[in-house]
């Protein structure tokens, strides 16, 4: 336990001090405002274009925004946060190991296990600090210029991409484990979430796939309800687990 | 004497290629044991095998008594370990790892902070405030060994510290490590034999997997106790007369090389001179080091 909290403080240490903090804080502050921002603007720019539309025989009627357009900007917009987040942290086990930064304080007495776990500890908590800070943005700017009631389920659909961005940091994590470089641990996430997308198209398996989770305008459409993704959670968050708890056992036998 | 390390009999094949083939050598309470062989002879490699960081095919390695198992983390505080290219977090600062290192270690933080001193004072980075990833190599050499002393190991274990350093860097870590060394036992790997003469009490030389001598450097010298003569003679008309009467002496460079002379044969070759009154420009002694030894161990 010691072990892990003195090295959560260090990667914590170091993530600020490389910038890599501030760089995921302005990324995912950056997604906030685009948001609503790009829903707010929509109008203004179909306005500039109508009469270029007009010339081309299209009429422009009136654009209603709603906070819906702002949520619907979150649903796209959260997957490429997630990816770039991936890529930032794809590295995190693989560069120490081949480096060998880690070997000192292993021989110190740090366990592999304190070591691995601290650091998906890490990520975790950036994806959930970024998300956080995202997902607030476009709430008070959806409260602010329009009404999020008329949007169903917003927190739950935030939670189901917290928890699938859990998933995929599981399998950065996993990955890690036996990977030697982190374009493999990428590859090998990226392999996964293909994998999903593959066995979602057989329909029965749709609802117990992580990838339902990402369906959020379902849910802010009201055609799905919180109870039919509660499968497909279960699943994320068993695989999660799963993901991280086999990483153990095999860092532990990585020649490092 | 008490052995701090016990390496029996440990054997290691990567692909097909037998890296140890049966290695077993011992290391005694406050020595520096110098681990002497060729680049690629396996040091690196029973050095990691000691710390549990490598798997070995067989054989068995014991630090203070205690079997030492793959993957295990040595008790706290028995082993430091000084990697031959240490590399730390570039974003701190030494004290920031000395910290950092102790943190892990479990060192009470009131005296952590003496221990970092301490330290910081012995390999000479006191004054250093910059992060350590503006360090040149030989500041990160010495922030290596501080690092590894930072539990008061039992065994510190240095892979090759000096081979990158330049003469200054060199004699800085050595001297270190001599100061070390009256607190720890240091086995000391590296292929650079004037390091090992001039601190270590004890060597073992590691050849085809083996170790294939070793022993206290007396014990090492004595091994090439005759020493060879170098006679360069005023006239070289003269080489005949000495070759008819030392037919073991064989011409090299202008030079009649006596091999294996001892005292007694000097004495024979000056008073066969002297009765002869055959002009010497010069007679010289090569007393014989420990890179004979290696070339001789190595078949070079």
């Amino acid at each position: 336990m010691r072990g892990f909290a003195v090295f959560f403080v260090k990667e914590l240490r170091e993530l600020l001090r490389t910038k890599r903090l501030l760089i995921l804080c302005c990324l995912f502050l950056l997604f906030g405002i685009m948001n609503p921002a790009v829903a707010k603007l929509t109008p203004k720019l179909i306005g500039l274009m109508s009469e270029e539309l007009a010339a081309q025989g299209m009429t422009v009627s009136a654009v209603t925004v709603t906070s819906m357009d702002s949520w619907v900007q979150f649903e796209k917009n959260i997957p490429f946060a997630l990816i770039i987040l991936l890529i930032m942290f794809s590295g995190i086990y693989t560069f120490e190991y081949s480096r060998g930064t880690l070997i000192p304080l292993l021989t110190k007495g740090l366990s592999r296990a304190a070591a691995v776990l601290s650091k998906c500890a890490v990520v975790m908590l950036m994806w959930t600090g970024g998300l956080a800070l995202c997902f607030g943005l476009t709430y008070f700017y959806g409260d602010f210029y329009w009404d999020n009631s008329a949007v169903h389920s917003l927190f739950f659909a935030g939670f189901c991409w917290w928890l699938f961005g859990l998933l995929m940091i599981g399998c950065v994590v996993f990955f890690s484990s036996f990977a030697a470089s982190s374009a493999q641990v990428l590859l090998g996430t990226g392999a996964v979430y293909f994998v999903m997308l593959l066995a979602g198209m057989y329909g029965r398996a749709k609802a117990y796939l992580p990838t339902r989770l990402c369906d959020s305008l379902s849910l802010f459409r009201g055609d799905l309800h919180p109870s039919d993704y509660t499968a497909a959670a279960v699943v994320t968050a068993a695989l999660t687990a799963a993901l991280i708890l086999a990483a153990l056992p095999l860092t532990k036998q990585r020649q490092i | 004497m008490k052995n701090i390390l016990e390496v029996r009999e440990i054997r290691k094949r990567f692909g097909s290629k037998q890296v140890l083939d049966g290695v077993s050598f011992s290391v005694p309470e406050h020595c520096v044991f110098g681990f002497i062989g060729r680049n690629g002879a396996g040091k690196t490699t029973t050095m990691r095998a000691v710390l549990g960081l490598l798997r070995t095919d067989g054989g068995e390695i014991e630090v203070c008594g205690e079997p030492v198992r793959y993957g295990a983390v040595p008790e706290s505080g028995l082993i430091g370990y000084l990697p031959d290219v240490p590399e730390f977090y570039g974003c701190m600062t030494a004290p920031e790892y000395l910290r950092l290192c102790g943190e892990i270690a479990g060192i009470e933080r009131s005296a952590l902070k003496t221990r970092c001193s301490e330290l910081l004072g012995l390999v000479g980075l006191e004054k250093e405030r910059h992060r350590i990833r503006g360090f040149s190599r030989g500041m990160k050499q010495r922030l290596g060994i501080a690092q590894a002393l930072i539990s008061r190991p039992r065994l510190l274990i240095c892979d090759e510290p000096t081979s990158a350093l330049d003469p200054v860097g060199r004699r800085e870590i050595l001297e270190i490590l001599r100061t070390a060394a009256e607190q720890t036992s240091v086995l000391f790997s590296t292929h650079i034999l004037s390091d090992v003469e001039r601190i270590c009490g004890r060597a073992a030389f590691l050849e085809g997997g083996k170790i294939v001598l070793t022993g206290s450097m007396d014990e090492l010298r004595a091994m090439r106790s005759d020493t060879d003569l170098a006679l360069t003679l005023s006239d070289p008309a003269d080489t005949e007369k000495v070759t008819a009467a030392f037919p073991q002496a064989s011409l090299s460079d202008g030079r009649l090389i006596f091999p294996k002379a001892s005292e007694k044969d000097c004495a024979a070759l000056m008073a066969f001179l002297a009765e002869k009154m055959i002009p010497v420009t010069r007679l010289e002694r090569h007393e014989a080091d420990l890179e004979d030894l290696f070339m001789e161990v190595i078949g070079k």
